[in-house]
């Protein structure tokens, strides 16, 4: 009783512990501040300039006033959510299938899952050249059946289907981790109340793992919108991202400002529909993911 | 306690005969449950008490559908139900964890098995609001199962169990996360709400007194098979194998030879008790099962002797240990007995129909 008493009583430990755990944080907050957040300042202060040094808001007006770049904008919206939506089509049943399996089998297939990050990036999009190339199996396969194989690269479509595979894994372990958090007797409790299986799986365990869903699309979202590498190879010079235009503006162009309003813009533009997505989340579960 | 058994006070009609006729389960290549016989009276409370891992959840589990029984029979009304799956029976079940659905409210958990039921909207309200009230959570309908204590959760999980009429109440170690005076209200609260409406319930515990304070009858399970099924006082005073015995209360075992029908020889006197089943032929090992509470000490009567080894005031009984040649009896003598001394010869005595005597293995 003395001890709980004396932890009870708390200023006298819960300081140190206080500063205890920031100074482990620190390292990571020290990283982010320097190579995130200050780098971020100078982005933003660097789009309001003309590449002399003085002020404008001219990058902005001539990205929103281009409907070229509008398009741009519109179009890494669309791959991104498409991405996201393919992510969630094969994800959410592989990760049904997964909660299913003995710990085992689960560390196996979570392996199985991250494979594709333990690969340079150029690597495998240059893979799926050959996969999805004219001599590539695919084509073989639609030859052999005596279909003309479709157009699978330079495309959107290419983008999607190599982005998903990278992004797979960003959105099952998420998702993994919220359907693990549902009480197991739910399901059964379910059935006993007269609910078929795919009821239960509607009413209890969708809702019960739209935390899980909506992180691993938050992540998957973001990080396709503002990925290069895979749509620069697997969408060739038609498919226009943000962040190619980026690269093209800091590389070629040289124009460093209009480079990162850009750049500003995406990150605006992908922050505010992460806020939606969480508030809405919020609004329904009561409970937060992020932010 | 009888009387409690023989006039239910429900003007319902009565139905919910559940059958097992061998029953048995494999799991993990072993036979958890074993050709598991029972049978139900309509708005009877049978309880399936034993330790952890002698099937009664198994069991339980196989009368609500989400287990498929290896082999057996199981009928609700004279009804076939073995292969039915749960959704298509009509058992109201209440979880260990309550198992209320975290992201509806109180009203819309109560309401989900009438909604299942594609029950119209006015009614449901009337019938969910009703059953709150019958369980005490009026006024609790909009808010969600993490508001709630762990109290309330399990009454409105004994809420969204009974609001369905089910013909069955299948109650899974509903009482095992709470406190233990919250425990003993609560479970006196269903045990008295289960007899006002008359549906016959299936309890799973391991807790020997919440059984025998709830039950009408008590099946004692161990090692996947039924040891005794009894009402609650048969089942105590009368235990049928050792292991009844032993898992439920203070028993004195002790070792005898049969003298024919509930008589038999134990150090050199002859005791009586009532014998399990079949009286042990003349001459076979058996032994006698005497609880503490019907034993008394005295200086009369055909009984054990021995000498007063200690004594011990416990507040509500005095507890009593005689050394006799058959081993220690222990005693629990009301507040107002005579209480022997220490070193004290005495004789230990029962009533016959206190004390069960069965063949020794």
């Amino acid at each position: 009783m003395a001890a709980v008493g004396r932890l009870a009583g708390g200023a006298r430990l819960s300081r140190p512990r206080w500063r205890t755990g920031l100074l482990l944080a620190l390292p990571a907050i020290v990283i982010f501040a320097a190579l995130f957040v200050a780098p971020l300042f100078t982005l933003v202060a660097n789009s309001f300039r003309t590449q002399t040094g003085a002020f404008t808001l001219g990058n902005y007006a001539r990205f929103l006033g281009d409907p070229f770049y509008r398009d741009v904008l519109w179009n890494t919206l669309k791959v991104a959510a498409l991405t996201t939506a393919g992510c969630l089509l094969v994800g959410y049943p592989f990760a049904l299938y997964m909660r299913a399996r003995s710990p085992r089998v689960r560390n196996r297939l979570a392996l199985l899952l991250l494979s594709p990050l333990l690969i340079s990036m150029v690597i495998r999009a240059y893979g799926w050249l050959v996969v999805l190339g004219p001599n590539g199996p695919v084509a073989s396969a639609f030859q052999a059946l005596g279909l003309t194989p479709p157009q699978l690269l330079y495309n959107d479509t290419a983008v999607l289907i190599g982005m998903v595979h990278v992004m797979l894994a960003y959105m099952v372990l998420p998702l993994m981790g919220s359907l693990d958090r549902i009480d197991p007797t739910l399901v059964p409790a379910a059935k006993g109340l007269g609910a078929s299986g795919w009821t239960c799986f509607w009413r209890i365990t969708l809702p019960l793992s739209a935390p899980g869903m909506l992180a691993g699309a938050m992540i998957v979202f973001s990080l396709t919108a503002s990925s290069f590498v895979t749509p620069a190879i697997l969408g060739g010079p038609k498919v226009k991202l943000m962040p190619y235009f980026v690269y093209t503006q800091a590389t070629t162009t040289l124009d460093w400002p209009y480079a990162a309003a850009i750049g500003f813009v995406l990150v605006v533009v992908t922050t505010g529909l992460l806020l939606g997505y969480s508030r809405l989340l919020r609004r329904g579960n009561g409970e937060v993911v992020f932010g | 306690m009888t009387t409690m058994t023989d006039a239910p006070a429900s003007t319902e009609v009565r139905r919910g005969r559940l059958r097992l006729s061998g029953v048995r389960k494999v799991l993990g290549g072993k036979e958890v449950v074993s050709a598991v016989d029972l049978e139900t009276e309509p708005g009877e409370f049978l309880t399936l008490l034993g330790p952890s891992g002698c099937g009664k959840t198994t069991t339980l589990n196989m009368i609500a559908g989400h287990l498929a029984a290896d082999g057996g029979l199981i009928e609700v009304d004279g009804r076939d139900i073995t292969t039915v799956p749960p959704h298509r029976r009509s058992m109201g079940m209440v979880f260990q964890s309550y198992a209320l659905f975290p992201h509806l409210t109180i009203a819309d958990n109560v309401a989900f098995g009438l909604r299942m039921r594609k029950v119209g909207a006015a009614e449901r309200r009337r019938r969910v609001a009703d059953m709150l009230e019958l369980v005490g959570l009026d006024g609790m309908a909009g808010r969600h199962p993490r508001q709630l204590s762990g109290g309330q959760q399990q009454r409105a999980a004994l809420a969204r169990a009974l609001v369905i009429q089910p013909d069955l109440l299948l109650l899974d170690e509903p009482f095992s996360n709470l406190d233990a005076q919250l425990r003993v209200r609560l479970r006196d609260e269903v045990a008295a709400l289960q007899r006002r409406i008359g549906t016959t319930a299936i309890l799973v515990t391991h807790d020997q007194e919440e059984a025998l304070a709830v039950s009408d009858r008590i099946a004692v399970m161990a090692g996947g098979v039924i040891h005794q099924l009894d009402r609650p006082q048969e089942i105590y005073l009368r235990p049928a194998t050792d292991f009844v015995a032993q898992f439920i209360g203070e028993v004195n075992a002790l070792d005898g030879t049969a003298l024919g029908g509930g008589a038999c020889e134990i150090a050199g006197r002859t005791v009586a008790a009532t014998p399990a089943g079949e009286p042990p032929a003349k001459g076979a090992a058996v032994r006698v099962y005497v609880r503490p509470e019907v034993v008394r000490v005295g200086h009369d009567g055909d009984g054990l002797r021995g000498t007063v080894r200690e004594t011990r005031f416990l507040g509500s009984r005095i507890r009593c240990v005689v050394a006799t040649p058959a081993g220690e009896v222990t005693a629990a003598l009301p507040y107002d007995a005579a209480v022997p001394q220490e070193g004290e010869e005495v004789t230990c005595t029962w009533r016959p129909s206190d004390a069960s005597l069965a063949a020794r293995a």
